[in-house]
């Protein structure tokens, strides 16, 4: 590597705040309250520094590049009154310690809620680049000004050295207003989580963050969040949606779980919404509602694959590719009469190695293991802990079939139960 | 007919639950709790001490300070639900986004402190009300510790709630035992209509003290965050106002009765008591030995209620403020601070109850003082945070609030502070 001609230093914000700025013959200027930057960058340098003004008692912002460290202090050379702003940042910019510090933010690379104890710049070519976020302990005991007495007690005692917890810039998204998250639309660092994870999030932040974070999402993975999410929260986050909005979301969610949601929201908020959708989903949707949601009815969807007994494993391959994207289960073919009689299952890894002319009727495995429709879902557990299936047909009385229950959503029913 | 008897039904039901008071009353019965709890959870075995001790050395000359003492409690408590709902974060995330990590890093050590404090009061509170019934505290306090930390960390917090909500009834044992002591309605109605206020140090102690264990720090942590964890909407505040009403009130009535009792039988007979057990004790002769019993019944309910929730709730804050995991649905090794702060509160709580020649007394009385000196901090942060327009938006204080709230907080400071003095110099 070339040699580097300038020293690169890393400066904590803690340090900067409360600092005297002087002019160059050493008189007071100031002291340093904050500094601005452009959070959407990918390393935000500080554009300007928002200065107490030692005369007038006035604040005012001062251009980053005008300070210079000389010899332990801030000197701000050559000072030109001129150049002092009125303390409102540019667009696109922040006061970086009102808006981050002491705030929570969300570390994507952890999938973790964490707040801010400080900020970490990189000093080089004398400018400043945001380039670490401080959630750690070490970090909270130097902004409460016990960072020294503290670790010599747990050098001496414990021999041990505390180290700076520090988040790359790069896997932080602030999450204190909504414009902080419509800033980033376009590298949105939330979209590199985990819907499953975003969710835990979701239900851990306040309810401004809750709908800000979830509306800063694309409809797909908004979808998948709110599948994943609380019930009681996802009440919450739909009612803060207005109906065409919501109506995108809940049409991507499964079949099961939209009826679920749909079950839950007020009455007329259900309506609104049920009118918006596209008109066979809120047909499934209005069906799965009429059952109680604590027996196979409730549990189940109606978005899975059945076909006739004649149709061959060809045909059925490219209804498949044709209708997957589309569906709640594609893993078991429900083989079904005319008059929707369950006849037999077959699973995809079956139809796969079949012969592509022979006959679902031939493949078929006609010892089924399905539940009846008012079949409460304990002994549902129980069928699918003793059969290790994935997916449990629903038929009523007469053996037509209604529905499947994905062992998905009837873990999410036994989850809470277990382990405890 | 069938048919027609039906349809008659259904519109008849129909027109019930259209009504409007009906879906308010299922709304208010959803939507209350946090107010109800947090206020029960307040008449704790510190707080049966003090009334206690104040009905049996002052008689009734105490009772009329419940009635100011309600209305500054209700005036508190409504702000602390009012931010929770506006702002959907807890009190001591507001505190540390507003005023920064010093102010909170030394403002929870505090915390920590006087809840600890409070925490082993409640333990003497299981030992004494279970010693009544003849149970060794070496038995009682161990197995209760045990019982409060298996029953949050293991159980379900929803249903842990459910139980709280449901134990308070068991604070009608101090009504039933206030009746039992054959009081004289007249007495104590005038005891109301002519206040009256005794310049001597014991009496305002003690009147510091009543208004100091009602009004405690720590309840407008617990109580903001319940409101939080409630998610509840600006639209439905107006249940939530009535939940913290009826709660203030209901703490209050208790204390009442138990004052009440008291001066009537121990006060009026010339016989001095030291804590609550004494005071359970010492009722027999006057009103019979089943007042005994609830008095001790309920001192052991206030008791194993808070020690419950101080700990949890101590270690909500203190995680939430300094941004550490908090959740009962981790695992110990994910929140480690949280289990660590909350384990630590329960087995110290207990353990140090259980240390022979421990000074109790003195803990208690300590915790008491800081939870007097820390009161007037908290108050006026929230008082400040509830005029933040950032924050409150719309839902700000109304000028007549504020000045209402302002007062109440001058008076809440003097009081502390002369409580205070009292508690240094004395």
């Amino acid at each position: 590597m070339a040699m580097n001609p300038e020293p690169q230093v890393f400066v904590f914000l803690s340090e900067l705040l409360g600092r005297k700025i002087v002019d160059s013959e050493g008189r007071p200027v100031g002291k340093i309250l904050d500094v601005t930057g452009n959070l959407a960058e990918m390393y935000p340098p500080v554009t300007e520094v928002l200065v107490h003004l030692a005369e007038g008692g006035r604040n005012v912002l001062i251009p980053w590049k005008r300070l210079a460290e000389t010899r332990g202090a801030w000197v701000a050379d050559p000072l030109k009154p001129a150049e002092f702003r009125e303390p409102v940042p540019r667009s696109g910019e922040l006061f970086l310690k009102e808006t981050l510090l002491d705030k929570q933010v969300v570390d994507t690379d952890g999938a973790k809620i964490r707040r801010v104890n400080d900020l970490q710049f990189l000093h080089a070519h004398r400018i400043l680049h945001l380039v670490h976020v401080d959630v750690g302990f070490h970090g909270l005991l130097r902004r409460v000004g016990l960072e020294r007495p503290i670790g010599f007690v747990f050098r001496t005692l414990f021999d041990y050295v505390m180290s700076d917890q520090l988040i790359a810039w790069k896997f932080v998204q602030p999450v204190s207003s909504p414009d902080l998250l419509r800033l980033n639309v376009a590298q949105n660092r939330l979209a590199q989580l985990h819907p499953a994870d975003l969710a835990d999030i979701i239900e851990e932040l306040d309810i401004h963050q809750r709908s800000a974070v979830f509306q800063s999402l694309d409809v797909e993975t908004a979808a998948e969040t709110l599948e994943e999410t609380d019930p009681k929260i996802q009440v919450r986050l739909i009612e803060d949606l207005d109906t065409a909005n919501a109506s995108d979301i809940i049409e991507e969610m499964s079949l099961s779980e939209a009826a679920d949601l749909i079950g839950d929201l007020p009455k007329e908020r259900a309506e609104g919404i049920l009118k918006e959708m596209e008109k066979d989903v809120a047909e499934d949707v209005k069906e799965l509602l009429t059952h109680p949601e604590e027996k196979a009815g409730g549990l189940m969807t109606t978005s899975f694959l059945s076909f006739a007994p004649e149709r061959t494993a060809e045909e059925a391959m490219e209804t498949i590719r044709r209708e997957a994207e589309d569906m709640d289960l594609i893993y078991y073919l429900y083989i079904v009469d005319e008059k929707e009689h369950l006849l037999g299952v077959l699973s995809l890894r079956e139809l796969l190695v079949a012969p592509p002319q022979a006959h679902l009727s031939e493949l078929m495995d006609t010892r089924i293991v399905s539940v009846k429709i008012e079949e409460k879902k304990d002994r549902i557990a129980d069928d699918f802990a003793k059969y290790g299936i994935m997916a449990m047909p629903v038929v009523d009385d007469e053996n037509r079939l209604e529905g499947v229950i994905l062992f998905k959503n009837l873990l999410e029913v036994v989850a809470p139960k277990l382990g405890r | 007919m069938v048919d027609l008897h039906k349809g008659a039904f259904r519109g008849f039901w129909q027109s019930l639950t259209s009504r409007k008071y009906l879906r308010s009353l299922g709304l208010f019965f959803a939507l209350i709790g946090p107010g109800i709890i947090t206020s029960n959870v307040d008449n704790d075995a510190g707080g049966i001490t003090t009334y206690s001790l104040a009905g049996s050395e002052h008689g009734l000359t105490l009772l009329w300070t419940l009635i100011p003492i309600t209305v500054a409690l209700i005036i508190i408590q409504e702000m602390c639900a009012r931010m929770g709902v506006v702002s959907g974060k807890g009190l001591s995330d507001l505190i540390r986004e507003r005023f920064g990590a010093r102010i909170t890093f030394y403002l929870m050590i505090v915390l920590f402190l006087t809840n600890l404090g409070n925490t082993i009061s409640e333990f003497a509170g299981v030992a004494a009300s279970l010693e009544i019934f003849g149970v060794s505290k070496y038995i009682s306090v161990p197995v209760s510790a045990v019982i409060v930390w298996w029953l949050v960390v293991k159980g379900n917090y929803k249903s842990v709630e459910k139980v709280f909500l449901f134990a308070c009834v068991f604070y009608l044992s101090y009504i039933i035992s206030g009746f039992m002591g054959k009081p004289e309605w007249g007495v104590i109605g005038a005891s109301f209509l002519k206040p009256t206020i005794h310049l001597e140090t014991g009496w305002l102690t003690m009147a510091v003290g009543v208004i100091g264990t009602t009004i405690a720090p720590w309840m407008q942590f617990y109580l903001q965050s319940s409101v939080v964890d409630k998610g509840l909407k600006a639209e439905d505040y107006q249940y939530t106002r009535m939940d913290v009403i009826l709660g203030s009130v209901t703490v209050n009535v208790v204390a009442f009765f138990i004052i009440m009792l008291c001066a009537v039988t121990l006060f009026a007979n010339g016989v001095h008591i030291k804590d609550a057990k004494d005071a359970a004790l010492a009722l027999a002769p006057f009103a019979g030995e089943y007042c005994t019993w609830l008095f001790a019944i309920g001192l052991l309910n206030a008791s194993l209620f808070a020690a419950s929730i101080l700990p949890i709730s101590t270690a909500y804050t203190i995680c939430e403020a300094f941004g550490w995991e908090s959740s009962l649905n981790c695992k110990f090794l994910e929140a480690p601070q949280f289990y660590g702060l909350y384990s630590l509160m329960v087995f110290l709580g207990a353990g140090i109850i259980l240390l022979p020649d421990m000074p109790l007394i003195t803990i208690m009385f300590y915790s008491q003082v800081i939870n007097g000196a820390i009161l007037p901090i908290i108050l006026i942060f929230m008082l400040l945070l509830i005029n933040d327009k950032r924050i409150m938006g719309e839902y700000v204080n109304g000028p007549v609030m504020n000045v209402i709230c302002w007062l109440t907080v001058a008076v809440l400071t003097l009081l502390s502070f002369t409580m205070l003095a009292f508690a240094l110099f004395t």
